[in-house]
């Protein structure tokens, strides 16, 4: 197998790869930093498609103490403290970075300094944005810096697996396959950091980008990396509905309900007065989603079991004004979000669980470091919108910096070959056997499975039942071929194959926490347990693997060091 | 809308195959159809074999690019509706080498990105957000300019890239004006110098190609004239 040799591996493209690379690079230019990215670079994965914007204290009237304080109130309070405190006070310099080094250039206010908006679930507006697509500017912008550095971007290259030494306690590289030639080799590296932006792309409605299939929490889980709170997954509460067309699902942002927008379900009653009266459709993400699918599930839906979404009363001219991206995406099928009501749903948006990290992103295992959406705790049980940017560029930037720490001090050390070739192997199945299993159908079985039994509302048989058929897909998909063996070069069958496995992986975390679990918080809502309940359950799930597939977990109780428990019934 | 589509689809695999071959194809249509639908559609149910590349499906990444129907489009905010026929061929951007069936090689192109220097180089006096009200015309419409994603819609439709490899084309010229634009950044002066050339702005013969399949509504032709009026300047010494 071709190997390369390199100081830093960093697998994604994402604001957290991309940060990462900058930052490792600054601290020391003499380090061999690879950067493998599944689409074209910067191209591939959510930050490009962040509309919002991102949470940022800036206002002297705001405070770094009010921005941890929602994003605790948001998460539920399960949220690693550490974690969510690093990151408030981080988002200020990540930002500043964006503007003086990387070039960005944020809306302005009337004053001239940076604008920031209204989102759900914050004490004070502090959301700063372009527009209505942020993500274009801060992606955009991003890879020419790394242009202008001496890294190396390897483009639709994905990452595998990881290589282990030391008994599996240290990751040493990845074994990758490059998607234009179909050839698997591996870099041997001193550390590599896992930024592939997690995945809530296994329900049949959701709005991650298509490349994101779980890769790297499914790496990590196979390497023997440990994860916190897997079964917290976000939906977003205003996902276009579009029919069968790609487009279903996609995000209308929540920048629309923060000016004001409004949700009607199908009899015309505006439901969140029912969910939430004292915010109501500012409330946040996972109570409006939830109350939602309720008014669906209850048969107030709309004709396409979805509630209305409502801006036509804050004026055409504004809604066109603030909003363009969003009218131009909804003019797609044919509807005018400045003037009529559009038919919306939930749709599946975020991971908050992932793999436990410090808050230098330092994994469970040594030498594999993790930033952005792959990373679990800083959001709890529910993330606030415009604080996953404010994650993935605040960690990205601290993984880049531990990553050439870390580098300067190592030698890389040898992997193990039968290991590797051992993984090469797995991987070339779908195109060495076969079988004729068929990956699509799998695939559309997954995402219909997760979306009726571990989906915005769940019990614990229906979990239970959705555990038993993972697991049989899961060694299903293990049997998937490649219709058409001879073409290796951008085989996009066989990469399904791929996604498919690393999206059942992901999938039996989120379904086996869901189940143990017996409560409702942020996300996770049993219909079984409805009740938040802190005397018992204010606790972190943890999970790794045990032996070949199978999974252990354990419980932590919140680390409540920052805000106590007393402060946090005040502000409940 | 009829309930199917004729399709002609681009098949090339320049490893095996000696040229490239058109596929026929019936494909059902449904309500919303997108280009990005159709050619999902063949992959999982018709030809498991097709290749083309796309992510975000929501025309922010700009990943998808084809050729249709003899225009370049993004197929993921090409409504199959708005062709207007029910005869559609599916073809790659031209202008740049193919990898495999609809998916092209974007190396020279980002490579031409590259030789503008494309990245910011912040002002030394520089050490915070700047103030800039919103009416003042300091940005004048870099931020416009800005939303270009880098999708290669205008690089496939411009006259001139396709019949001068040097050419510096439509996308890097904008970037380039976006950045020569900006007051904030250090090498405004430098940038100028690379894209007065023949095969630099000179090179445009203002034909408006790129502007018109531009799918952010984009205008490069503005951006190049503008570095056009400002290389002027730089002659007489007045862009400094
Ligand atoms: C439509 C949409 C809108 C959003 N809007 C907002 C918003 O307004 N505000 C906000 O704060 N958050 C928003 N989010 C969430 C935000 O985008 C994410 O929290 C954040 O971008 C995650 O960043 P990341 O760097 O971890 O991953 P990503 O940006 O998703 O990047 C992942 C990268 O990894 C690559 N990759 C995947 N698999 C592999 C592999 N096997 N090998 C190598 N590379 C791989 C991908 O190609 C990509 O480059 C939005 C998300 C979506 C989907």
């Amino acid at each position: 197998m071709e190997t390369i040799k390199a100081d830093i591996l960093i697998l994604g493209s994402g604001g957290a790869g991309l940060f990462a690379a900058l930052h490792a690079y600054d601290c020391n230019p003499h380090l061999k930093i690879v950067m493998a990215t599944k689409g074209l670079v910067g191209k591939g994965g959510c930050s490009r498609m962040v509309q919002g914007g991102l949470n940022v204290v800036l206002n002297e009237n705001d405070s770094i103490e009010k921005h941890f304080k929602d994003t605790l109130k948001g998460g539920g309070f399960i949220n690693n403290q550490e974690l969510a405190w690093t990151l408030v006070t981080d988002a200020p310099k990540a930002v500043h970075e964006l503007e003086v080094k990387v070039g960005c250039f944020f809306d302005r206010g009337e004053d001239g300094r940076i604008h920031q908006k209204a989102f759900a679930g914050q004490s004070f507006d502090r959301t700063v944005h372009v527009a209505d697509l942020t993500g274009i500017q801060i992606i955009g912008r991003m890879p020419d810096q790394i242009f202008a550095r001496d890294i190396t971007v390897l483009e639709e290259t994905r990452g595998l697996d990881l290589l282990t030494a030391e008994d599996g306690n240290r990751v040493v590289g990845a074994v990758l396959s490059n998607i234009r030639t179909g050839e698997i080799f591996l870099v041997n590296a001193k550390v590599t950091i896992i930024a592939t932006g997690g995945s809530a792309s296994m329900f049949k409605i959701s709005a991650p980008s298509f490349d994101k299939t779980g890769d790297g929490m499914a790496m990590c889980f196979r390497a023997g990396a440990e994860f916190v709170d897997m079964e917290m997954v976000q939906f977003h509460p205003t996902g276009l509905i579009a029919g069968k067309s790609r487009l279903n699902g996609s995000l209308l942002e929540e920048g629309l309900r923060g000016a004001g927008a409004r949700l009607y379900n199908g009899l015309g009653e505006r439901f969140m007065e029912k969910y939430d009266p004292e915010h109501l459709e500012r409330s946040t993400r996972d109570r409006v989603a939830r109350s939602n699918y309720m008014e669906i599930m209850a048969g107030r839906g709309t004709k396409n079991n979805g509630v209305y979404l409502d801006a036509s009363h804050l004026g055409a001219a504004f809604v066109e004004e603030k909003f363009p991206g969003m009218v131009e995406r909804v003019k797609d099928i044919g509807k005018d979000l400045a003037r009529e009501k559009v038919e919306v749903t939930p749709t599946a948006h975020y991971q908050m669980g992932g793999a436990i990290i410090d808050t230098n992103c330092q994994s469970s295992l040594k030498g594999l470091l993790v930033a952005g959406e792959d990373a679990g705790g800083a959001h709890g049980a529910n993330r606030l919108g415009g604080n996953g940017i404010c994650d993935s560029t605040v960690y990205g930037r601290r993984a880049g910096d531990l990553a050439a720490e870390l580098a300067s001090q190592e030698h890389v050390l040898p992997y193990d070959e039968a290991e590797a070739e051992k993984i090469r192997m797995r991987w070339l199945r779908p195109m060495t056997q076969e079988s004729r299993e068929n990956i699509y159908p799998i695939r559309d079985e997954i995402e219909n499975l997760m979306w009726e039994n571990v989906g915005l509302v769940r019990t614990g048989n229906k979990i239970k039942e959705a555990i038993g058929r993972l697991d049989a897909l899961l060694e299903k998909a293990g049997r998937a071929s490649v219709e058409n063996r001879f073409i290796r070069q951008y085989n996009l069958e066989w990469n399904n194959i791929i996604d498919v496995i690393n999206l059942i992986t992901v999938s039996r975390m989120v379904a086996t926490s869901a189940l143990y679990r017996e409560e409702s918080r942020g996300g996770h809502y049993r219909e079984d347990f409805p009740k938040t309940d802190n005397s018992n359950w204010l606790i972190n799930i943890c999970q790794k693997r045990k032996d070949d597939t199978g999974i252990e977990l354990t419980q932590k109780p919140v680390v409540l060091n920052r805000l106590k428990w007393e402060e946090i019934e005040n502000i409940k | 809308m009829s309930d199917h589509l004729n399709i002609r689809l681009f098949r090339f695999n320049p490893e095996i195959d000696v040229e490239p071959r058109f596929e026929e194809l019936q494909v059902p249509t449904f309500e919303n159809m997108a280009i990005l639908d159709v050619v999902m559609h063949i992959q999982n149910y018709l030809d498991r074999s097709l290749s083309f590349r796309f992510s975000c499906r929501v025309g922010m990444c700009g990943s998808c690019a084809l050729y249709v129907n003899g225009r370049p489009r993004l197929a993921c905010r090409t409504q199959v509706s708005a062709l207007k026929t029910q005869n559609i061929t599916i073809m790659p951007l031209p202008n740049l080498p193919i990898i495999r069936d609809l998916v092209v090689d974007m190396e020279p192109f980002f490579e031409k990105w590259k030789k503008i220097k494309p990245y910011y180089v912040s002002r030394k006096d520089i050490v915070d957000p700047v103030v800039v009200h919103p009416d003042s015309n300091e940005r004048e419409f870099i931020d416009e300019m800005l939303d270009c994603i880098a999708c290669g819609c205008c690089y496939g439709a411009c006259s001139m890239a396709a019949t001068n490899e040097e050419f510096l084309g439509p996308p890097a010229l904008n970037r380039a004006y976006t950045l020569i634009a900006d007051k904030r950044d250090a090498i405004r002066v430098e940038r100028l110098k690379v894209v007065d050339k023949s095969y630099g702005v000179w090179r445009c013969h203002t034909q408006f190609n790129c502007s018109e399949v531009c799918p952010k509504n984009i205008v490069p032709t503005r951006s190049i004239q503008n570095l056009k009026k400002r290389c002027v300047l730089k002659k007489i010494g007045v862009f400094k």
